[in-house]
């Protein structure tokens, strides 16, 4: 099923204005909190009305400001699972499920119900209330009541955040069989890039109320086409700086941070103009003193003062003092590496970015 | 030998009254917390008036309202229908007079509901009233509850405006409270009594239960 939809909406202070497009995918919403995201499934689902646009959903026209269009939220067929999920307390597992069918035989009800019930793994659980449920049943539960009215769209608000980390990973891969046996076409809104990531072919960075960028996963991690979305996606290391030349096969940048950086040569780049660049922290390679430099990484070599590192589980973050000593350049690396290199805090080292790794933002 | 009257019109009137005051109120409770419109604080407003002013003065408003010489007295008295001095205008009085009590609590339990379980609901298909019918007033029914003994008690007790409308008459529209000032005022010392009593006990057993709807241990 396809879904159309262009939304404006203005608020206090803050406004909200997108365009979309998506086929029968699961497309993930990312973006920090506040961004509008939940608004705009609320939008979809009829909860909030918007000022002035449409929304199309296959066919059928479920809103449209200029045609006077605004079908009601009971009649859209629109799955939406709540970030708390919203169940209905006075009712079992079974009768929480079961609330929004109709239409069908008594047996042929209890069949379905059943077979979403062993879906969701809540097997043995049907006459509990959801406040004997752990988080994780709440989410299948609230899961299982939306697909048994057989939506034409399901989106699901944050689905995870209210979840413990540990659970989390176990019920994403849940969700993407789910998603797989019942294949609707979806919208998923998280903050959490590693869940954007996970279960996102496309991804859509919202900021501000806006989508700055919709790509598939690989596009938006590794190409932002804004400042803003390569901070969501975690490149720290942004820098501004001016083309030198465009000759040849490299883009040649000039910073006033980093000095002088090769990146891959980019269609459109004219010499003088300013350009903003990325550098991932996890694509900095650090040079080992006692080799030689393989030709294929001596595109870029910066020379630094480790300022500091700190621990990020199973990697460590380390603060390379680049340029004029002002800079801080951001780099991941895996534990071990850092172990076997004795990289302590004072050591001056060399890294070496490979001029793909070098990002400008267009 | 005491005469019951009073008391078996007062459970009548109480009766009466409660019925409408939850019919009316619940409908004014729903649309307070579930709806937004133009005038919906004057409107709260006018329905806790009964809770502050004297019941004297809303019994003389009432009393204007229905006495024959107001338009609505002149219409019902057309249709064959008397309000002042009946028992009619004491269920008016009771009902007017218990309306505060039950809308509060109502309102609140229904607005305890949240707008995401409702809206949970409608994204399954239901329509308005299959939301109230199986959401909204399962959660909810506690407070109702509560706000239906609470009026049904404020019936029973109520004195100023009652004989303001319908009056003093025995055997006509004495209700129990004003049968004890009438006792007390001729010297009647055993019935005053043993009114006090009926009416204090019933007064407990009312707030007793009241207080298990609203703790949940029915």
């Amino acid at each position: 099923m396809n879904l159309e939809l262009s939304l404006k909406k203005a608020l206090d202070g803050f406004s909200i204005d997108v365009k979309l497009q998506l086929d029968s995918e699961m497309l993930v919403l990312f973006g920090p909190s506040g961004a509008g995201k939940t608004l705009i499934l609320k939008m979809i689902s009829g909860m909030i009305r918007p000022d002035e646009g449409s929304i199309s959903i296959g066919t059928r026209k479920v809103f449209d400001s200029a045609g006077g269009i605004d079908v009601p939220i009971r009649e859209r067929k629109v799955g939406f699972l709540f970030q708390d999920y919203a169940l209905f307390p006075h009712m079992t597992v079974y009768g929480n499920i079961s609330y929004g069918i109709s239409g069908l035989e008594k047996e042929a009800v209890t069949k379905k119900v059943g077979e979403l019930i062993n879906v969701t793994r809540l097997a043995g659980l049907e006459n509990r209330y959801p406040h004997e449920l752990s988080g994780g049943q709440k989410q299948r539960c609230a899961l299982a009541r939306t697909l048994a009215v057989e939506p034409s769209l399901l989106l699901l608000d944050e689905p995870f955040s209210a979840l413990d980390y540990q659970v989390r990973e176990k019920l994403r891969a849940d969700l993407v069989n789910i998603h797989a046996m019942y294949p609707i076409t979806t919208i998923l809104v998280t903050h959490d890039l590693e869940e954007a990531f996970m279960l996102g072919r496309r991804i859509a960075v919202v900021n501000n109320g806006r989508i700055e960028q919709v790509g598939t996963r690989e596009d938006v991690f590794y190409r932002p086409v804004t400042r803003d979305v390569a901070r969501f996606m975690g490149a720290r290391n942004i820098f501004n700086g001016t083309v030198v030349s465009t000759d040849g096969p490299s883009t040649v940048i000039s910073s006033p941070d980093i000095g002088a950086v090769k990146a891959i040569r980019t269609e459109g780049l004219m010499p003088g103009q300013e350009v903003s660049f990325c550098i991932r922290p996890e694509e900095i390679l650090v040079i080992r003193p006692d080799r030689t430099v393989d030709p294929k990484v001596q595109d870029n070599i910066l020379e630094g003062e480790i300022a500091y590192t700190t621990g990020k589980g199973s990697t460590q973050i380390l603060f390379l003092k680049v340029g004029k000593g002002d800079t801080l350049l951001k780099i991941e690396l895996p534990n071990f590496v850092l172990r076997k290199l004795g990289l302590a805090n004072g050591r001056r080292i060399r890294v070496s970015l490979k001029r793909e790794n070098v990002w400008v933002i267009p | 030998m005491i005469d019951l009257f009073p008391l078996i019109l007062t459970v009548k009137v109480s009766f009466f009254a409660t019925f409408f005051t939850a019919s009316i109120g619940l409908v004014l409770a729903w649309t307070m917390a579930k709806r937004d419109f133009f005038g919906k604080n004057v409107l709260d407003v006018l329905i806790m008036q009964p809770l502050v002013i004297p019941p004297t003065v809303l019994g003389y408003y009432l009393l204007s309202l229905f006495g024959r010489s107001s338009v609505l007295g002149a219409f019902l008295d057309s249709l064959g229908i008397e309000i002042v001095f009946t028992w009619k205008g004491a269920v008016i009085a009771s009902m007017v007079s218990s309306l505060p009590l039950f809308v509060k609590p109502a309102r609140a339990s229904l607005e305890g509901v949240g707008r995401e379980l409702e809206d949970a609901a409608r994204l399954l298909g239901k329509t308005e009233f299959q939301i109230f019918k199986t959401i909204t007033l399962p959660l909810a029914w506690r407070g109702i509850a509560a706000g239906i003994v609470m009026a049904f008690a404020r019936a029973t007790g109520e004195f100023g405006a009652t004989l303001m409308v319908a009056g003093n008459i025995p055997g006509v529209t004495q209700t129990l409270p004003i049968a004890i000032f009438d006792a007390v005022q001729s010297g009647d010392t055993l019935s005053a009594n043993i009114l006090v009593g009926i009416i204090t006990l019933f007064s407990f057993l009312v707030l007793f239960a009241a207080a298990r709807f609203t703790r949940g241990r029915l």
